[in-house]
């Protein structure tokens, strides 16, 4: 299909080499950029309408815009490979298969605003995605790619690979930049924004990969080509990383505000074994989930908001009518109390709180002063907390109560889990909790 | 006693270059892994050591270290067995490959050692190849679709002296080859550039789990 | 100070208009109309974190709820606390319930309960019952921190203030928050201590009782205590406290906030040596010499004292903490009832010029001076061990962009943010002539200070510690550094009280305000308020005076709050001076090792029975009041010294403190100490003794009896006896690390354990002045520096720390 963009190449055996990447037109963008004043280039990619794909969706040139570059301090680049949202899985394949049409969007951005140091925050989980970029920021130095002169121009830039070493925090931009640094990933107050007190208290711009993955295309084409791409507020293409009970999970391509009907039936090959779809996530486990209701909901930033949710990274996982929703909810859950940084208290406590509740109810032992009780918990995290970790807990919470409250009624009233069968079931002695829980004695360490 | 010797030390230094003057607390990550690379956990002594390298104190290195669950505080297997159970994996499965892997390994629940000292078994979060689901990381590399079946007889063939060929890319060793490679001071497949781009091709040309996007 | 005025804001808070410079914090604004909104994590001398959420706030058109600790105020801002919002209100009791889901509910047995923020609010406005009915988190408990601090996990609410403290103010990194989620914790390195002499205050802004003190712990509560607000006496920083009291005994020291002064922060000196007013050495009736040492009154022992003292040669040597009036009164007594010019407070320093200034100019360094200061120039001073608030002042700068540079003969713990010199003690002023010639743009130590110096005009502080003045012309040439760049100076005396003793005359030549005994019109303005002095010419120091003790030419000697075989170098000296005056009077709070030689006993009131006043290293007199009774018959010294004047069958001319005050307010008012050049013309590079220099300085905790009885104290900070010297030179002399060697000097020699360490000026050997077992006033006899050899101690011959005077 020619409405790829960023994984058009998927196919080209050699796209990953440097060579390959060249033969196909590579770093051919770079050195139209760097003839370019650095706000022409902004221009250029605030003309593009492109949004940031790290889940935020924050206008890409307009980021670039706010970091000055006549402070008398280094400018950073930073690029945000910490690729970590349950779901998502579209980062590490464009890196593994096409390194160096990041490396080229990363040098262009680098550029763009005055930067001489571009560092790539790596998830230390991905060993071999990251020696695959290894390996090709060695080739692109090799070729004079980066280092003092970028392709003969004189302008230096220098690439450093930084490699995270487990935690989810760290994709949130601040929680990178004190990891980065050498500090425990914990989020950083905002102002001082990293735009203009970031690495190294110095001027950065954090970009995600996907996001620097289309630099190269809209330099090559213009802003105004990739305008024209999908719908207005949200142009461009996404990349939907499709798991869970598909017939075929995977990365794909297609222009935002494409129907999740288009992507799960035509591209991902429908629900499993032919069940019915019961929820879904748009955008990765903090997204809230959506239903069958939804099935025609546009993949875009707008069309997933009037849904109720969020299109987050694009991170569509499935989940069919035989999948017991209270404990997909408490698996999330674990998730965010084992990942919350632990600074501040309502996402330290309340993911805690959130993780024991839904463990008991999955386990037969609920009470039905928990839904309220679970309701008040999400209401008590959300927009409380010091960043947006514990709103993305409170997602599943919300949203599965929201559809399936009727799951959790019956959990608490038959004493066990209905698709499971497990649970003490309804017996005449006292209801008493089992002490010591998997998940949590696992967050303790 | 220091962990790091000589040889290690110039690794050290390397690593810290990368990073501006006066910034180098920054190496603090890749210091801990070639920490780990040397003993196969990060120890006292090697907080000790990575502390003097910075010029902080080791409660400063600790809690960092504390911090990421790579680095592990703990004596740890030669192999390190990460099992994602969280949701994509776990729609597909995942729980039991998680119990499998315990069973095989016979390393306890809770992240210790295996009696044989070959293992350690982790529960792990999303290792962002749901399209793989379940997917399993031993000493960090892939394993796509793991069954339990499939889980058993990794671990067979890891006791049997054999390195599991992963789902793509290179396979460490062991978990101390792993480390050192996270420190970013081994390539991994002998070196970063040309000499090894036919191997890495190959390797990197398999599909990552379902059909290339390109392809349907 | 001319900073510009700042831009100021008027914003509403629950309906009332407040008007506060921009960059307030809304939490900061709402105290000013006394709107106390809840926190945990806030703390005005910490940086805003916003961690535990409890502070919010509504702001008006805003969606979100605001925490008020880290949202900078707005004109036109309408902010509405829980008094006035709902939304607000509910958050906070929300947030509460996240706070005690892992809370344990053991305020009966905790330290804080009374006086426990969390346990108030919980009380105010919490659920009365929890809807949390899982087992809460538990951790071993207490987990020692240090012999000091102990920290109870579960109760730990991770507002991180502690942490925060460690790393903003006093550096001392040890403790950090390890791990993370709902397992994230204080804790320390494995195996390590807690070993900051600022701990304590950790304990004092933790919020809960998660940090408590070991002295304290289970002691006493809130409603049991009785208060007063005093300063602290143990060093020159003038640190405000509060000291609490059980049945008349002292349980607790806090800090008490002042900007000006010790913003909100104390050492652990401060708070934990407490208890040497309350030690059974301690005397409190007068006794008299018969054949022991008996019990008598005051009268009894004046007259004594009296008849000694008619027509004989009487001299005085006071310790460094008499009271501001106390040393007003003695100044007057010696030299106007005894006739006696041979009169000193200080050890064996003589500061010059320097110290003239000091006397007569107050504040003209402050601690917010140096807070501000965009260059610092520290000489002759280990600022933590010696004066620590400075210390922490001077780290508050650098965080404000500060550049600094230590001239010392040892690292100090300034090292992380300062450059240091590692001069041998008797070459610092050479590095500080090196300063005031340097050429501008000149790339070295040298330059960078001066050039640092010159770009901070008036607004760089020189800070010249009292031990330079070992060098007779050092502190002079500070000042001339000083004077060179337009920088402030400061001479930093370390006792609590140096500075008001330098202030009242408590000195052989100088007269109150520091007006000079040799000059006419300087003497005749004293003269004209005490009546006629005995004499234009120079006393005796208190070297000369233990010498001239020992040669028999003193017939008198009072030994005031000053106990001379610890407090002062050359013990040997001291016990021959001690011998052959004929008649030595003690005064002061016990005998100590003076009860074979004091012939009359008066006992004087501690500090936390009496009112007065105390003089910081600023010149800034601060009150102190009683928290007790004075102890059995005791008296301020003042009013000792106003009755001896009487049995003298003279006066002072004042009975009461504020008499005494008065009269004494109009010689310490600020004067003009005209800018003079000193007497130093250059001293060049320095000839050097012998090859090798010893040095002491005593370190913040030590055998000192301001803190005996403070065992915890001790068992934190207290090192063992040791000697450190460079590399090169253990290389030179083929000793190591660990070795014990022999250190020799003209009066004695030591065996004391070797350490090896770059951290000392090559040439230079460090000891301790009184660590346990070994005093290096028992080895250096010249001062508090002095040529020295070491050589290595044979493994057979033991290993003892012994002296062995070579001549008795």
């Amino acid at each position: 299909m020619t409405d790829k963009i960023i994984t058009a190449n998927w196919g080209n055996d050699e796209i990953f080499s440097l060579d390959g990447y060249r033969a196909d037109g590579g770093y051919e963008a770079l050195r139209t950029a760097l003839d370019m004043t650095s706000a022409d280039l902004i221009d250029v990619v605030k003309a593009s309408g492109l949004r940031g794909r790290g889940g935020a969706g924050f206008p890409t040139g307009v980021k670039w815009s706010f970091v000055p570059q006549d402070t008398g301090k280094p400018t950073y680049a930073v690029a945000n490979f910490d690729e970590s949202e349950p779901g998502t899985f579209s980062n590490r394949e464009l890196i593994e298969r096409e390194p160096h049409q990041f490396l080229e969007g990363l040098a262009i951005a680098t550029y763009a605003i005055g930067s001489h140091d571009a560092y790539v925050y790596c998830r230390g989980e991905f060993l071999w995605p990251d020696l695959v970029l290894q390996r090709a920021i060695a080739e692109a130095y090799d070729a004079g790619i980066f280092g003092e002169s970028v392709l003969g121009t004189g302008y230096e830039i220098n690439v450093i690979q930084h490699r995270g070493a487990g935690a989810y925090i760290c994709g949130e931009e601040t929680a990178l930049l004190s990891s980065l640094e050498g500090y425990r990933g914990q989020p950083r107050l905002r102002p001082p924004f990293p735009a203009v007190e970031g690495l190294f208290g110095c001027p950065t711009l954090i970009n995600n990969v996907e996001t620097l993955c289309n630099v190269p295309h809209i330099i090559r084409n213009g802003g105004g080509w990739f305008a024209k791409i999908g719908p207005e507020k949200s142009p461009g293409t996404k990349i939907f990383s499709v798991s869970g009970k598909v017939e075929r999970p995977g990365n794909y391509e297609l222009p935002m505000g494409t129907a999740l009907r288009t992507l799960l039936e035509e591209h991902a090959g429908g629900v499993r074994d032919g069940k019915r779809l019961k929820a879904w996530t748009p955008g990765g486990s903090s997204t809230p989930m959506l239903t069958e209701e939804h099935l025609d909901v546009d993949l875009d930033f707008e069309s997933i908001a009037a849904a109720g949710s969020l299109l987050g990274t694009g991170a569509i996982i499935v989940m069919d009518e035989s999948d017991c929703i209270v404990e997909a909810t408490r698996r999330l859950i674990a998730f965010y109390a084992h990942e919350s940084c632990g600074k501040c208290t309502p996402c330290r406590e309340g993911t805690w709180w959130g993780a024991r509740v839904l463990e008991r109810i999955e386990a037969g032992y609920g009470r039905p002063e928990d839904l309220p009780l679970l309701e008040d918990l999400g209401q008590n995290m959300l927009f409380r907390a010091f960043c947006a970790l514990a709103d993305g807990a409170v997602s599943p919470i919300q949203s599965s109560l929201k559809h399936f409250r009727d799951e959790y009624e019956a959990h608490i009233a038959e004493r066990r889990c209905p698709f499971t069968g497990r649970g003490p079931g309804v017996v005449n002695e006292t209801v008493k909790a089992p002490a010591g829980d998997r998940g949590l004695s696992e967050v303790l360490g | 006693m220091a962990v790091l010797g000589a040889e290690d030390r110039a690794r050290a230094a390397e690593i810290m270059a990368r990073y501006p003057k006066g910034r180098e607390r920054a190496a603090i990550i890749p210091l801990l892994y070639l920490v780990q690379s040397v003993e196969g956990h990060v120890t006292r002594d090697g907080l000790r050591d990575v502390a003097e390298l910075l010029g902080t104190t080791t409660a400063e290195v600790e809690a960092v270290a504390s911090f990421y669950t790579m680095f592990r505080l703990r004596p740890t297997g030669t192999h390190l067995v990460n099992v994602c159970t969280n949701l994509s994996c776990a729609l597909v499965g995942a729980r039991d490959v998680f119990e499998a892997a315990h069973d095989a390994t016979g390393a306890p629940h809770g992240g210790d050692v295996s009696d044989d000292g070959m293992f350690t078994v982790h529960e792990e979060e999303c290792l962002g190849a749901c399209d793989a689901a379940p997917v399993v990381q031993v000493d960090f590399v892939n394993h796509d679709k793991v069954s339990p079946e499939r889980m058993r007889e990794i671990v067979d063939r890891l006791r049997n002296g054999e390195v599991p060929e992963p789902a793509r890319g290179i396979a460490p060793t062991d978990f101390k080859h792993a480390s050192r490679i996270l420190a970013g001071i081994d390539g991994g497949y002998g070196g970063p550039t040309s000499e090894a781009q036919g191997e890495t091709k190959r390797e990197v040309a398999q599909p990552s789990g379902g059909p290339p996007a390109g392809e349907e | 100070m001319s900073s510009p005025a700042p831009e100021l804001v008027t914003l509403t808070v629950d309906g009332k208009e407040v008007t506060v410079p921009k960059g307030t914090l809304v939490i900061r604004a709402a105290e000013q109309l006394g709107i106390e909104i809840p926190r945990f994590c806030d703390h005005p001398f910490l940086d805003p974190i916003g961690a535990c959420r409890q502070c919010y706030v509504e702001i008006e058109g805003q969606r979100k709820l605001f925490t008020s600790c880290t949202t900078d105020v707005a004109p036109g801002m309408v902010v509405k606390t829980q008094n006035a919002s709902a939304v607000a209100k509910d958050a906070q009791v929300a947030n509460l319930e996240f706070l005690l889901l892992n809370h344990p509910l053991d305020c009966p047995i905790c330290d804080r309960g009374g006086e426990c923020p969390l346990q108030d609010q919980a009380l105010a406005f919490g659920p009365g019952e929890s809807r949390y009915t899982e087992p809460k988190r538990v951790y071993a408990k207490p987990l020692p921190l240090s012999p000091l601090v102990a920290l109870d996990r579960e109760r730990c609410v991770l507002c991180a203030r502690c942490t925060r403290f460690c790393d903003e103010i006093s550096g001392d990194r040890f403790i950090e928050l390890f791990e993370r989620s709902a397992g994230e914790r204080v804790s320390i390195a494995a195996g390590e201590d807690f070993r900051s002499p600022f701990s304590g205050n950790t304990v004092q802004i933790c919020p809960v009782g998660a940090l408590t003190s070991t002295p304290y712990r289970f002691a006493a509560r809130p409603f049991d205590l009785s208060s007063a607000d005093s300063v602290c006496g143990h060093c020159s920083s003038g640190c405000n406290v509060k000291v609490d009291m059980r049945r008349g005994e002292i349980v607790r020291v806090l800090a008490r906030d002042n900007v000006e002064v010790n913003d909100a922060w104390i050492c652990d000196k401060g708070r934990y040596a407490f208890r040497h007013s309350d030690l059974d050495t301690r005397v409190t009736t007068p006794l008299i010499r018969d054949h022991g040492l008996e019990p008598a009154s005051f009268d009894e022992v004046f007259g004594e004292i009296a008849r000694w003292s008619k027509g004989a040669r009487v001299a005085f040597i006071t310790g460094g903490r008499l009271a501001d009036e106390d040393a007003y009164a003695l100044s007057k007594l010696a030299r106007t009832v005894f006739a006696s010019n041979d009169m000193d407070h200080r050890r064996s320093f003589n500061g010059g010029r320097a110290e003239e200034v000091a006397a007569g100019v107050p504040l003209w360094t402050t601690y917010e001076d140096v807070e501000r200061a965009p260059a610092i120039l520290v000489a002759g001073v280990d600022t933590e061990q010696e004066v620590p608030i400075l210390h922490l002042r001077i780290r508050k700068a650098v965080r404000r962009g500060a550049r600094v540079f230590v001239i010392h003969p040892r690292m100090t713990r300034l090292a992380d943010v300062a450059e240091h010199e590692l001069a041998r003690p008797e070459h610092q002023t050479y590095v500080l002539e090196q300063i005031h010639e340097a050429a501008e743009g000149e790339e070295s130590f040298a330059g960078r200070v001066a050039s640092a110096l010159r770009a901070a005009g008036g607004d760089a502080v020189v800070i010249a510690g009292e031990r330079l003045t070992e060098h007779p012309l050092a502190a002079d040439v500070a000042l001339s550094v000083a004077n060179r760049f337009g920088s402030r100076f400061a001479f930093v005396t370390r006792r609590a009280n140096d500075r008001g003793a330098l202030r009242a005359g408590v000195h052989p030549s100088l007269l109150p305000g520091g007006r000079r005994l040799s000059v006419d019109d300087e003497r005749a303005v004293v003269e004209a308020v005490w009546g006629q002095l005995p004499s234009a010419s120079a006393g005796r120091s208190t070297r000369q005076i233990l010498e001239a003790s020992a040669n028999r030419e003193i017939d008198v000697l009072f030994l005031i709050g000053v106990d001379p075989l610890r407090d002062l170098p050359n013990d040997a000296l001291t016990t021959r001076a001690l011998r052959n005056a004929r008649y030595k009077v003690v005064q002061g709070l016990e005998l100590g090792d003076l009860e074979p030689y004091a012939d009359a006993f008066l006992p004087a009131t501690a500090w936390p029975e009496r009112e007065g006043r105390t003089t910081d290293w600023e010149g800034r007199p601060q009150s102190f009041s009683p928290v007790r009774a004075p102890a059995g018959v005791s008296r301020p010294d003042w009013q000792i010294f106003v009755g001896l004047a009487e049995a003298m069958g003279g006066s002072l001319g004042f009975e009461t403190i504020d008499a005494l005050r008065e009269e004494a307010a109009a010689l310490l008012a600020p004067r003009e100490v005209p800018v003079r050049s000193t007497a130093w013309t250059g001293t060049g590079r320095p000839q050097l003794a012998g090859e090798l220099t010893a040095f002491t300085y005593p370190l913040l905790v030590d055998e000192g009896r301001m803190v005996e009885g403070a065992d915890e104290l001790k068992a934190a900070l207290e090192e063992e006896v040791f000697v450190e010297m460079h590399p090169e030179d253990a290389e030179k002399h083929a000793l190591h690390d660990g070795d014990r060697v022999r250190v020799r000097t003209e009066t004695s020699e030591a065996e004391l354990p070797l350490r090896v360490t770059g951290d000392v000026a090559k040439g230079a050997v460090f000891v301790p002045f009184n660590q346990p077992g070994f005093a290096a006033n028992r080895l250096l006899g010249a001062g508090f520096i002095e040529p020295a050899t070491v050589e290595p101690v044979r493994a057979a011959e033991g290993a003892n720390v012994v002296p062995t005077p070579v001549e008795a």
